[in-house]
């Protein structure tokens, strides 16, 4: 293989890396979104999912030391770590995610709270306790864990390929059941679900619960797969996602081509130090803001014409909801 | 089964009420956090309580509290013009950040003055950098439709790498520093200290003019009467004549030219230079959110709110150093409490109602 080649392949797989958790949690999201919820805490949905898979991943990965039961006895052994192993830190993840989303929907669906101030409440939540629980946890300043090889299908991570058959799967069901056209009509128009006889707050808590799980799975592929778990490790990723849903207009193939898009160009960005290594440090700090901005960009194109916005974004969006009694 | 029922009559006494329960619910989260954190909760609750009287002098750690009550109620009671008006502002962050560069920049246009005579005019260009930088989310939001919660966001990032950027390259000061900065202001120029040893400086009187005059503005002017409309119902807005897009632009600008005030006066009173954003940024702006939320979007209530929080941020580092708790107690309890007020203001409209559950009948039942 020429250099370039394996450059591109490099930075494919990068990208790859970047665009999962990006996906995963703009899915969750979508599927929330489309029972006309605005939930802004994915952010810290995704570093409580993050925090809880690496803390299983790590207590699955060594047997640690048992000396409050027999002291004296301490043994630190490294077990292999395996598939199953994976699923499970994998669902501790998302069970962490989903409960964090449970606050969430109890306060706005329960309690009829301000979706966007429990929302921006649920992100500061999400990154006090996973720096509280994670300082406690591995102590003020531990060193790295490093969590054993994960495992791989087909060269990729399990994850990669579960993210990407879940952009037909969730299409599917939003548009061809019947349980997606329940979730739609909620979100197109509360009042007149209800008057249906479906139990609009129900539905919208079980869609919350599910956009959690999915932002606790994409939390834990970044520390599983990508980097180590650190405080604030997700880098405003989760906000990421939430601009994806505008970018893909609430449809689940263009989420998927955005975003790999935005890995892409991520990647690219994080490359630029080998291509250009004669640059200065100030104009790589200038360069790091790129992927904000070109959100905003986006953000601008896919606006400025309202009519896709109005087409396609759930009518009754971030509307409270008040059934007649 | 318990259902919300819309009450007949809401007076001041059924949203008293509502208030009061939320303290308790966020006294008793507060207490249970400082239960699983700490070794010694008996003494790390009673710390928190009465820091200001631990130390050798109550005026060092109550100015520590007053400063933070300061910079938040005046970030909040900004925010609160936009979320009155449902206008998502939850960039702050980055209007507090590009107020400390314009003050700076002012410093640098008026030839680094000696004076203290300069210092208006250089919080006034930290008051233009805030407003400037959040009037692009409003821009954006007036002419192409998009969604200024996001862009307002993503320009907190910007803004943050913005300032580290001034620090490493062209602003560069001391290279022996720690940490890169820029050179510092005059002493001259800084905000002289009230009360020696303490952090009250007279800067944060400028803090308070500011919040009491938007206060009054909000209170008793025409133009809060209609962001009170804007807020309850937007229709009437419209019929009553008000532009929306003109609430925007409005909204955006009181907001970050507030959070640019607080920027400027940090930077000056506070660091008196520049320093990369990591550094320098305490999440004010984050704060204040929450704040303008725990107030009621009401200037007493922010202002009560802002001092109950920056008490209990002070105090947790105050417990922190003396008890080894770390400090994320303080964020824990300041959710707990945004949650706790979020939830029981449904309390003020609607009331809680128990009745038995109606069990659905599967077709007729056989009555034996």
């Amino acid at each position: 293989m020429s250099v370039d080649s394996i450059f591109l392949l490099k930075l494919l797989t990068a990208a790859i890396l970047l665009a999962t958790p990006l996906l995963l949690a703009a899915l969750g999201e979508l599927v929330v979104e489309k029972s006309g919820v605005l939930n802004l805490g994915v952010e810290g949905m995704m570093l409580i999912g993050a925090l809880f898979g690496y803390i299983a991943a790590y207590n699955l990965q060594t047997i640690t030391c048992l000396e409050e039961l027999v002291p004296g006895f301490c043994q630190k052994e490294e077990r292999v770590f395996t598939f199953a192993d994976y699923i499970i830190a994998l669902l501790a993840a998302a069970t962490a995610g989903a409960l964090l989303a449970a606050v969430f929907g109890f306060l706005t669906q329960g309690l009829r709270a301000n979706h966007v101030a429990v929302g921006l409440g649920l992100s500061i939540l999400g990154a006090g306790l996973s720096n509280s629980l994670g300082s406690n946890f591995f102590g003020v300043n531990y060193t790295s864990v490093q969590v054993a090889d994960h495992p791989e299908v087909f060269g990729k991570d399990a994850l990669v390929w579960f993210s990407l058959a879940a952009v037909p799967t969730i299409w599917y069901v939003l548009q061809r059941t019947r349980l997606g056209l329940v979730i739609r009509a909620v979100g197109e128009n509360h009042d007149s679900a209800y008057a249906l006889g479906y139990r609009v707050s129900r539905i919208r808590f079980y869609c919350i619960l599910f956009g959690g799980a999915m932002a606790g799975l994409a939390g834990a592929f970044i520390v599983l797969v990508h980097v180590d778990w650190k405080e604030g490790v997700t880098v405003g990723k989760g906000w990421l996602a939430l601009a994806l849903i505008l970018f893909g207009t609430w449809r689940p193939m263009r989420v998927l081509c955005g975003a790999y898009i935005f890995g892409l160009l991520w990647a690219s960005e994080l490359r630029l130090d080998n291509l250009f290594p004669a640059w200065q440090l100030e104009w790589k700090t200038l360069l790091t803001t790129a992927p904000y901005l070109l959100t905003i960009i986006v953000l601008v194109l896919i606006s400025r014409n309202p009519r896709m916005i109005r087409q396609n974004a759930p009518a009754s969006l971030g509307k409270p909801f008040n059934p007649p009694s | 089964m318990i259902t919300l029922e819309r009450r007949a009559n809401v007076t001041h006494w059924t949203s008293l009420r509502s208030i009061g329960i939320a303290l308790i619910i966020t006294m008793l989260v507060s207490v249970l956090v400082l239960f699983i954190m700490s070794d010694q909760p008996a003494q790390a609750i009673w710390q928190m309580l009465t820091f200001p009287w631990q130390g050798r002098r109550m005026e060092v750690q109550l100015g520590l509290v007053l400063q933070q009550t300061a910079y938040l109620a005046t970030i909040a009671i900004g925010l609160s013009v936009g979320f009155r008006a449902n206008v998502w502002n939850i960039g702050a962050e980055g209007q507090f950040a590009l107020g400390s560069i314009g003050a700076y920049t002012g410093y640098l246009l008026l030839g680094s003055p000696e004076t203290l005579w300069a210092l208006p005019a250089i919080l006034a260009a930290g008051m233009i950098g805030g407003c400037l930088w959040a009037l692009i989310p409003a821009a954006l939001r007036v002419t192409c439709n998009t969604n200024e919660l996001l862009t307002s966001l993503m320009l907190v990032y910007i803004g943050g790498h913005l300032l580290t950027y001034l620090c490493i390259g062209p602003w560069k000061g001391d290279p022996k520093a720690g940490q890169a900065e820029t050179y510092p202001l005059p002493d001259s120029l800084r905000p002289a200290t009230l009360i020696s040893g303490t952090e009250l400086h007279a800067g944060l009187f400028i803090l308070l003019v500011a919040f009491i005059i938007l206060a009054a503005i909000l209170l008793f002017t025409l133009l809060g009467y209609r962001l009170r409309v804007a807020q309850h119902t937007p229709r009437a807005e419209r019929f009553a004549g008000f532009s929306p897009n003109n609430t925007v632009w409005m909204s955006f600008a009181i907001s970050g030219a507030m959070a640019g005030l607080a920027g400027a006066v940090y930077m000056t009173a506070e660091t008196g230079k520049l320093i990369q954003a990591e550094n320098y940024l305490e999440n004010f702006g984050f704060a204040a959110i929450v704040i303008a939320f725990l107030g009621r979007l009401n200037p007493i209530g922010i202002l009560l709110a802002a001092f109950m929080i920056s008490y209990v941020n002070v105090g947790a580092s105050y417990i922190q150093a003396a008890l080894r708790v770390d400090d994320s107690v303080a964020d824990l309890i300041e959710v707990a409490a945004l949650f706790s007020f979020l939830g029981t203001a449904t309390l003020d409209q609607y009331q809680l109602k128990f009745t038995r559950t109606l069990r659905k009948s599967r077709g007729p039942e056989v009555l034996s």
